[in-house]
C-alpha cells in the first residue's frame, strides 16, 4: 500500500466531519472519493494534503508516517475546483513556481514548462496571465502546475465541477490519459458518480463522515452494499423484503439472513424485462424517450418502478405489461436509511 | 392589448429620461459649473481679462511656496506613517490569528465618525501645554505645528488606509495560499510571492489617498497647525481673510493635481483586479503562529490604543471640571456659551438629513435610469457621475463660494442657505454613494425585472415593487453614509457658513478658537454621539432587512 489513512477522525466543534476513516491507495492507482456535499470527502483530501490537522489517526506514505510534516514538505500536487492560479504570475511562472522554490536552474525550469505546456496542448500561452484564459484552459494550467514537480501523490479537489459540460468531458479524458501516462497515484474528490465511474480504478463512497463502500466502479454499481450506495450510484428500484416475499418470492434466494428491515432489494432499471401482456399486473404510467434509451415508469405490485430499455419501445401509457427479473440481478443491500433515521 | 403595451412603452421611456435628466442637470449645476467657475476665476485677471498672471503671481509668492513646502513635507510624513500603520493593521486583521479583532475593527472606524479636528483636539488635551503628559511629567513639549499636525492627520487617515488595503487582501483566496503551500512555499515566501504583489496597487493607492486628504484637510490644520501654514489654511486665508478669490482659485486648481494622479493609479489598480475576482472567494483563515502573531497583535493594539486615547480623551475631557487640574465630573461644558449654543447642531442634523434624503433619491433614479440607456452613453455618464471624488472638499467649497456668491446668476439666491450646504455635502460624496448603488443594481437579476414586466407592470411599478426592495440595503447604507459624512465634514463647508448659518464642525472650531476647549470637546462629543447613534440605527435596520430576507427565502 502506497498511501494509507488509518482511523482518521476530525471534529469541527460538535460536528463530526470524519469518523474513524481508513482508506488506501496503491502505486499508480486512480482513486475517487465520491459522496454528497458535506460527507467529509474534501476534509479527507485536506488531511492527506496536510492542509487540515488530523484529530486522531494517521496518514502514511510508503510506510512512513506523515504526522507533523507540514503540507509544503509532503511533495504532493493539488488542483482545486476554483483553478486558484496565482493571478500576479504569468502561466509559465505559475507552472514553474514549484521548481523555482526547489531552486531548480532557470533553463531547466524553462524546458520543463515548455514540455508541460505541450503536454496540456496549450503551447502558446506561456506569457499570458490567468485572467486572460478560459476556465478550461486555467484548469489545464493548474494541472500542469501540480505535476511539474513530479508529485508523490496528485490530489484533485472537484477539478471539473466549475466547467461547462463539453469542456468537462474533454478535460476528464485528458486527466485520465495524463494519469495513465505518468502513473502518479491520484486521489480525486467528486460528487459526480458518472465522473467517478469513468475515471477511477477504485471508488471510495462516503456518507456522513464515514466510508460506506470501497471497490472498483463495477463492484459499486453491480453489488452496492447499502441503500445509500445503490441510490447514489445511478438509479435503482429499492424494494422492501416483505413486498418481495409476497409478490416475487423467487428473488429471495440470494438474500442474506436477517430481519425484514435489515435488507432491501435493489434492482437496476435495465435489469427489469417487460413485455406487453393484457393480463400483466404492471401498468405503464409514463414513457420518456431519451434517444439511446427509453425510461418507463410503472405501477406494479412491487410499487412504482423505473425501467430502462435500449432504444425506443413499442408501448403506450396505461398499457398492461408483465415483468421478468432474473434473481441474479436482484441485489440485497443493507438498509442504512433505517440507521441514520433513528 | 397592443394599445396597452405601446402606451406602456412610451411611459417607460419618458420615465427613464426623466430619471437620468434630473440628477444630471443637478450634477451639472452643483458640480460641473462650479468647477468651471474655479478654473475661469483662476485665469481671470484683476482687470477682467484672461491670463496666467495669477499663477505666476502665486508661484512667485513666498507664502505659497512655504505653504506648499509645509504641505508636501507634512503630507509625505503622514503618508509614510499612516500607510505603515494601516498596513500593519490590515495584515493583522486579515493575515494573522489573534484575539480581539472586533475591538480593532470597532476602534479603527472611530476617526471617520468624528469631525477631523477631533484628533487635533485630543492631541491638545494629551500633549498640549495643558496636556496630561506635560503636566504629569513636568515637560514643556510643544505639540502645535508640524508634529502635532502630522500625528493628528495620521490618525485621521488611518481608517482609509486600512479599508483600501483590506479590500485587496480579502480578494486573495485561501486556496491560492494552499496551492503555494503544497508546492513547497514557506510562509514568508507566500507573503512575498502572493500577498505583496496583490496589494501593491492598493498600498500605492492608499498612499495617494492619504496624501490628498491630509494636504486638503482643514480641521486639524486650523486647530493644531499653529504657525505652520499649509495649503488648506493658505486658501482659507486668501479667500476669507484677504478676499483674494482669484488667488484662492489658483491654489484650488493646483490642489487638483495630485488627485488626478491618484485617480489614474486607482483606475490602474481596478484594471489589475479585473478577471482576478473569482465568484466564490474562500476567505483566508490564518493559523496561529506565535512568532508572527504575538508581535503583530501588540503592534495593532498599540496603534488602536493611540486612536482610542486621542478620541477618548476628548469625550473624557468634556466631562471634567477643569482640564487638567480638576478631574471632578461635571456637565457644565455642555452648556455652550458661544452665541447660538446648540442651534448649529440641530441645523447640521437637518442639513445632513436633507443631503441624505435628497442624495439617496437622486442617486437611485440616476442609477435606475442609466442602466436603461444605450451602453455607450450610459458608460460615459457613469464616468461623469464618478468624477466628484476627484475634487477635494476644500476645492469644491471654494468653487461653491465663487459660483454662488456671485450675483451674476440667479443661483445667487442659494447663497447662505442650508440647501446649498446640503448640496455640497451630497456632491462631495456623490461618487461613493453612486458606486454603492450601482453595485446594488448590478447584482439585481435581470430576470426579476423581466418577470415583473411580463406580468404587465410598467417600469415605474416594477421599480417600486421589485427593484427598491431588492437594493434597499444599498439605499440604507448610502442614506446613512451621506448623513454621517455630512455631520462631520468641515473642509467642504468652511467657506459656505455664515454667522447666521453655522454647522457643527465649524462651531467646534470657533469654540476652540475662543479658548473654550472643554466646550469644543463637549460639542464634539455631542456630534460623535449623533453619528454613533445613526451608525447603530443603520446596523439595526440592515440586520433586520437581512433577517426578513432569510425569513422570506
Amino acid at each position: 500500500m502506497y498511501l494509507t489513512v488509518r482511523n482518521a477522525t476530525k471534529l469541527y466543534g460538535s460536528f463530526t466531519a470524519l469518523d474513524d476513516v481508513s482508506i488506501s491507495i496503491e502505486q499508480g492507482e486512480f482513486v475517487c472519493l465520491l459522496g454528497p456535499s458535506g460527507c467529509g470527502k474534501t476534509t479527507l483530501l485536506r488531511l492527506i494534503a496536510g492542509l487540515t490537522d488530523i484529530d486522531s489517526g494517521e496518514v502514511t506514505l510508503e510506510g512512513e508516517s506523515l504526522s507533523g510534516l507540514p503540507a509544503r514538505k509532503r511533495g504532493f500536487g493539488i488542483v482545486f475546483q476554483s483553478y486558484s492560479l496565482f493571478p500576479n504570475m504569468t502561466i509559465a511562472e505559475n507552472i514553474g513556481y514549484g521548481l523555482k522554490i526547489r531552486d531548480t536552474p532557470v533553463n531547466q525550469i524553462n524546458t520543463r514548462v515548455t514540455e508541460l505546456l505541450d503536454l496540456i496542448k496549450l503551447p502558446q500561452i506561456a506569457d499570458k496571465f490567468p485572467g486572460q484564459l478560459s476556465g478550461g484552459q486555467q484548469q489545464r494550467v493548474a494541472l500542469a502546475r501540480a505535476i511539474a514537480v513530479d508529485p508523490r501523490v496528485l490530489l484533485l479537489d472537484e477539478p471539473l465541477s466549475a466547467l461547462d459540460a463539453k469542456v468537462r468531458g474533454d478535460l476528464r479524458d485528458e486527466i485520465l490519459q495524463l494519469q495513465r501516462a505518468l502513473g502518479i497515484p491520484t486521489l480525486m474528490v467528486t460528487h459526480d458518480q458518472e465522473e467517478a465511474l469513468a475515471l477511477a480504478d477504485k471508488i471510495i463512497c462516503m456518507n456522513q463522515g464515514a466510508v460506506v463502500q470501497a471497490g472498483t466502479p463495477k463492484e459499486l454499481y453491480q453489488k452496492p452494499a447499502t441503500r445509500f450506495v445503490a441510490d447514489f450510484m445511478g438509479t435503482s428500484n429499492l424494494i422492501k423484503t416483505e413486498v418481495i416475499r409476497s409478490f416475487m418470492p423467487e428473488l429471495l434466494g440470494m438474500r442474506p439472513e436477517g430481519d425484514d428491515e435489515l435488507y432491501d432489494a435493489c434492482i437496476r432499471p435495465e435489469a427489469i424485462k417487460i413485455e406487453p401482456n393484457v393480463n400483466g399486473d404492471a401498468l405503464v404510467k409514463s414513457i420518456g424517450f431519451l434517444g439511446n434509451l427509453s425510461k418507463i415508469k410503472l405501477e406494479s405490485t412491487l410499487g412504482d418502478l423505473i425501467v430502462e430499455v435500449h432504444g425506443a419501445i413499442d408501448l403506450e401509457e396505461n398499457q398492461n405489461v408483465s415483468l421478468q427479473i432474473n434473481p441474479a440481478d436482484c441485489n440485497w443491500v443493507l438498509n442504512d436509511a433505517v440507521e441514520t433515521a433513528s | 392589448m397592443k394599445a396597452v403595451s405601446s402606451r406602456g412603452f412610451d411611459g417607460d421611456k419618458l420615465l427613464t429620461i426623466t430619471c437620468v435628466v434630473i440628477p444630471l442637470v443637478a450634477l451639472a449645476l452643483f458640480f460641473l459649473y462650479p468647477m468651471y467657475i474655479v478654473f475661469i476665476r483662476s485665469i481671470t485677471l484683476p482687470d477682467g481679462g484672461l491670463g496666467l498672471q495669477n499663477y505666476i503671481e502665486t508661484l512667485s509668492s513666498t507664502g505659497f511656496w512655504r505653504a506648499t513646502r509645509h504641505s508636501m513635507l507634512m503630507g509625505l510624513t503622514t503618508m509614510v506613517f499612516s500607510v505603515l500603520f494601516g498596513f500593519i493593521i490590515a495584515l493583522g486583521l486579515h493575515r494573522c490569528s489573534f484575539k480581539g479583532k472586533w475591538l480593532i475593527r470597532a476602534v479603527i472606524i472611530l476617526p471617520l465618525l468624528a469631525p477631523s479636528l477631533v484628533q487635533a483636539l485630543g492631541l491638545i488635551f494629551l500633549l498640549g501645554r495643558n496636556g496630561v503628559i506635560n503636566r504629569f511629567f513636568g515637560l514643556e513639549l510643544d505639540i502645535y505645528g508640524f508634529w502635532g499636525l502630522t500625528i493628528a492627520n495620521t490618525l485621521y487617515a488611518l481608517p482609509q488606509v486600512v479599508m483600501i488595503i483590506s479590500a485587496s487582501l480579502v480578494l486573495l483566496d485561501q486556496r491560492l495560499y494552499e496551492a503555494a503551500e503544497i508546492m513547497g512555499a514557506k510562509p514568508l515566501r507566500q507573503f512575498r510571492d502572493l500577498t505583496l504583489p496583490a496589494i501593491y496597487y492598493a498600498v500605492l493607492n492608499a498612499a495617494f489617498v492619504v496624501f490628498i486628504i491630509t494636504i486638503t484637510d482643514f480641521g486639524n490644520a486650523a486647530v493644531i497647525g499653529g504657525d505652520y501654514s499649509v495649503l488648506a489654511t493658505e486658501i482659507y486665508t486668501q479667500v476669507i481673510g484677504l478676499r483674494n478669490f482669484n488667488m484662492g482659485a489658483v491654489v484650488g486648481i493646483m490642489l487638483l493635481l495630485p488627485t488626478v494622479i491618484s485617480y489614474y493609479i486607482e483606475r490602474k489598480a481596478m484594471q489589475r483586479q479585473q478577471g482576478k475576482t473569482s465568484t466564490n472567494i474562500q476567505p483566508f483563515v490564518p493559523k496561529f503562529m506565535p512568532y508572527r502573531d504575538i508581535p503583530m497583535a501588540i503592534a495593532c493594539y498599540l496603534i488602536i490604543g493611540a486612536i482610542l486615547a486621542v478620541i477618548g480623551i476628548v469625550v473624557y475631557a468634556s466631562f471634567v471640571k477643569l482640564w487638567p487640574y480638576n478631574f471632578d465630573f461635571t456637565f457644565k461644558h455642555f452648556d455652550i456659551t458661544l452665541a447660538g449654543g446648540y442651534s448649529s447642531l440641530w441645523i447640521t442634523i437637518a442639513i445632513s438629513l436633507g443631503a441624505a434624503i435628497g442624495g439617496t433619491f437622486l442617486i437611485f433614479i440616476l442609477a435606475f435610469g442609466l442602466l436603461r440607456l444605450p451602453q455607450k452613453l450610459s458608460q460615459a455618464l457613469q464616468v461623469l457621475a464618478a468624477m466628484p471624488a476627484a475634487v477635494p472638499g476644500i476645492v469644491l467649497g471654494l468653487a461653491y463660494i465663487l459660483t454662488f456668491n456671485s450675483t451674476s446668476t440667479p443661483l445667487h439666491v442659494l447663497y447662505g442657505t442650508a440647501i446649498l450646504i446640503a448640496a455640497i455635502n451630497f456632491y462631495h460624496y456623490h461618487t461613493q454613494a453612486f458606486l454603492t448603488v450601482m453595485t446594488g443594481f448590478r447584482q439585481f437579476p435581470a430576470a426579476l425585472e423581466e418577470a415583473s414586466s411580463t406580468l404587465g407592470a410598467g417600469l415605474g411599478r416594477t421599480a417600486i415593487s421589485v427593484i427598491v426592495p431588492f437594493i434597499a440595503p444599498m439605499l440604507v447604507s448610502v442614506f446613512f453614509f451621506l448623513f454621517m459624512r455630512s455631520m462631520v465634514t468641515l473642509s467642504a463647508v468652511i467657506f459656505l457658513t455664515t454667522p447666521q448659518l453655522d454647522v457643527a464642525a465649524v462651531t467646534i472650531m470657533r469654540l476652540d478658537d475662543a479658548g473654550l476647549t472643554s466646550q469644543a470637546a463637549a460639542f464634539s462629543t455631542c456630534v460623535m454621539a449623533v453619528v454613533c447613534l445613526s451608525l447603530g440605527i443603520m446596523k439595526l435596520i440592515l440586520s433586520m432587512q437581512s433577517k426578513n430576507k432569510v425569513g422570506a427565502a
